[in-house]
């Protein structure tokens, strides 16, 4: 989960980290107590927000209520505005780039800086340093691993970090800065933090460090330690969630058994999906467009839910208009999942579906699934007369499975259309 | 690296429900599973293999131990693999999903200094027909039904997937040497390059099929390691997930290492780079098999 500027600050101010004093307004009632001059921020998940017209400086006091009312109006980045921070306006001296997160390249936690902090610093050269977990301390050598393994990155000499920062800073800042990266290295792990961004970290005259923005990723799997967390649902950076996609996200969250809903979009196409394990909905989705075939969602389900979440799940995927197939799509080489219960709890929960939704869905419905008690299963199916079944086990690939939906698809739509 | 026929290996975690029930699927394959550990159930027996509350305790009484299959819940996994380390196990699986990252980078980094090798998080296991081994979930009790011994090694971010992969080649008359599932997380303890450069030695090995999704840059690795010919092996490879180019980044897709954050884990480019490498890249699922006889012919 991506936190807002304001929760990810929160974190910072309460370990040691200089924030600007700030007040966090959520409505246009509220009144405004901090006085110019002072930084009006949109609370929005994307990032570049001051090219968008996110971030505002107001110098006079007049100003302030006409800014308020023009943000709360905004999007920025396809994202309405339903909070905004303020801070005192905080003169600096120079600003920087510091960020910690996980690179897949070393598999440790990195440490990137760059000297030029501030807007566009994505395009600008940052130097990265491996953080040794184990010790909780950033030790080993600029970041540069072309073509060697891990044992030989952890190997190489010690880093040349300390000599590296004689570019960024004075001598004077640099006993400070030291202890400022030690503090956020605490913070990255105590907080199971996936990301911690400063953008721009600032000195000011004085020598102090202040963090004017922060973006903290959490670890939504760390949730089980974090008793503190109790930041409200929310979507992703620049995409302003459907009904759909709020409801199927509420699926996982009223009940912690397996995965269903947790990952939903809608799409504009007219095929349902309802695909079932990471790598075959990827390939399953990837094939359907593949062969011309246009999904009305992605989702998937997966570690065996039970079955009134996939019931949950499956009403999601069909209350859309135009549907004019469904397609459940899952490995025929199921490990553990007991495909007879699965296939009957898909069918009742059909049934139920159309009984809550007031529908008969005459359109065709493909389901590409085998595993443990499949025969069984496929009886089953075969005396199932109130849907337009098509069932494939392995004689079926995923792609030629959806190259038949496809086709199906297309002919019951000309049926219709007639 | 990877183990050797003959192996002794112990089950963490081997009393809970899918412990239990993998435990003769495992078995039955001709894993020579020889101790479990769960504390707090020393004592107990299931299937026939004892199980101590200790992995040091386990050991002292049934020998050495070759491996570990874990089938711990995600909040344990951090304290079983640092256990099973210190008592001297050299490889481990790790199945469990959802274990934080911290965690993982933190045993991953521990075995890497102890020298001793991990697989996973986010894994159903591996599986090696010619050796009767199978450690997890893999194949689960039907694992005939796709794995036939065979010259070619196929590792994924996905276990269905390696299974359906294993189908596929057998349904044309082809065989596996290896199949195992890397994990789907973020980090992981063997990439594709690691466990590719450990079977560069095998006899049995001809070829790689892997597996790939959008995120991370373990399959670019693979690139980088190709053109520099540490792997010289042929590798076919198929990447999930480019529909998700459609869709806004920062979303998690089924994996966990499923994500495109920032300019990095774009299915496209991955496939690019693997291409340039000399790499043989499936545009489609289909393509795979097709590819892996071209290059054993």
């Amino acid at each position: 989960m991506i936190l807002y500027e304001f929760e990810g600050k929160e974190i910072l101010g309460n370990n040691g980290i200089k924030v600007p004093r700030s007040e966090v307004i959520e409505n246009l009632n509220q009144p405004v107590r901090l006085k110019v001059p002072i930084v009006l921020k949109a609370q929005v998940l994307s990032g570049k927000r001051a090219n968008s017209g996110g971030i505002i400086k107001v110098l006079k006091e007049e100003d302030v209520s006409g800014e308020i009312i023009d943000l709360f109006g905004k999007k920025i980045n396809g994202e309405r505005v339903n909070k905004v921070l303020v801070e005192d306006a905080v003169g600096f001296a120079k600003e920087y780039y510091i960020s910690i997160s996980y690179d897949t390249l070393v598999r440790l936690p990195v440490l990137t800086l760059s000297l030029l902090g501030g807007t566009g610093v994505e395009e600008r050269e940052k130097s990265m340093y491996p953080i040794n977990i184990l010790e909780q301390q950033v030790v080993w050598d600029k970041l540069n691993q072309k073509g060697l393994t891990d044992t030989e990155i952890v190997n190489k000499s010690r880093s040349k970090f300390l000599n590296d920062l004689d570019l960024f800073l004075t001598n004077k800042n640099k006993k400070s800065f030291l202890i400022l990266v030690q503090k956020l290295i605490n913070i990255f792990f105590e907080n199971d933090c996936l990301l911690l961004e400063i953008n721009p970290l600032v000195i000011t005259k004085t020598g102090e460090w202040i963090a004017l923005d922060a973006k903290i990723k959490i670890d939504d799997d760390a949730r089980f330690r974090h008793k503190e967390w109790n930041f409200p649902p929310r979507s992703v950076p620049g995409h302003e969630p459907t009904n759909s996609e709020v409801a199927a996200k509420q699926i996982d969250l009223l009940d912690y058994r397996g995965t269903a809903g947790s990952t939903y979009f809608d799409l504009p196409g007219d095929i349902a999906i309802l695909s079932s394990g990471g790598g075959v909905s990827l390939t399953a989705m990837d094939a359907l467009i593949e062969y011309g075939g246009k999904p009305a969602n992605f989702t998937e389900y997966s570690g065996n839910p039970p079955k009134e979440k996939v019931v949950k799940l499956t009403e999601i995927v069909l209350s859309k208009p135009n549907i004019h197939g469904l397609w459940i799509i899952g490995t025929v080489a199921a490990n553990f999942t007991d495909i007879y219960e699965t296939l009957l709890g898909i069918i009742e929960g059909l049934r139920e579906v159309e009984k809550k939704l007031d529908k008969k869905f005459k359109f065709p419905i493909l389901i590409r699934r085998g595993g443990p008690r499949e025969e069984e299963a496929f009886d089953m199916l075969r005396k199932v007369k109130d849907f337009q079944l098509y069932v494939y086990g392995e004689e079926a690939t995923i792609s030629q499975s959806a190259k038949i939906m496809v086709d199906l698809v297309n002919k019951y739509k000309k049926i219709i259309d007639s | 690296m990877l183990p050797k026929s003959g192996i002794r290996i112990l089950g963490q975690g081997m009393t809970g429900s899918e412990g239990a029930r993998a435990l003769p699927w495992m078995m039955d394959y001709g894993t020579d599973i020889v101790a479990g550990v769960t504390p707090g159930k020393g004592g107990l027996e299931v299937n026939g293999v004892p199980v101590f509350n200790t992995v040091s305790e386990a050991i002292s009484k049934i020998g050495f131990v070759d491996a570990s299959i874990q089938f711990v819940p995600p909040s344990f996994v951090k304290n079983a693999t640092i256990e099973a380390i210190d008592a001297g196990i050299k490889f481990h699986i790790v199945q469990a999903e959802k274990v934080p990252t911290k965690d993982t980078t933190y045993i991953v980094s521990y075995a890497r200094l102890k020298g001793a090798q991990i697989i996973g998080p986010n894994t159903a296991g591996l599986i090696s027909p010619s050796r009767k081994l199978k450690m997890g979930l893999m194949g689960g009790g039907n694992p005939q039904k796709m794995f036939v011994p065979g010259s070619i090694a196929v590792l994924s971010k996905s276990g269905s997937m390696a299974a359906e992969i294993s189908l596929q080649l057998k349904k044309r008359g082809k065989g596996i040497s290896w199949a195992i599932g890397i994990g789907g997380d973020r980090i992981i303890g063997s990439d594709f390059v690691d466990l590719m450069l450990d079977l560069e030695d095998d006899k049995e090995t001809d070829c790689f099929v892997m597996f790939g999704e959008l995120g991370g840059t373990y399959e670019e690795r693979v690139a980088e390691f190709v053109k520099l010919d540490k792997i010289k092996k042929p590798i076919i490879a198929f990447i999930g997930g480019e529909f998700t180019m459609t869709l806004p980044s920062e979303v998690q897709f089924g994996h966990a290492g499923a994500i495109i954050e920032g300019n990095r884990g774009n299915p496209e480019y991955k496939r690019q780079v693997l291409a340039q490498a000399g790499v043989r890249v499936a545009r489609e699922f289909d393509q795979i098999v097709g590819l892996v006889e071209e290059v054993l012919k």
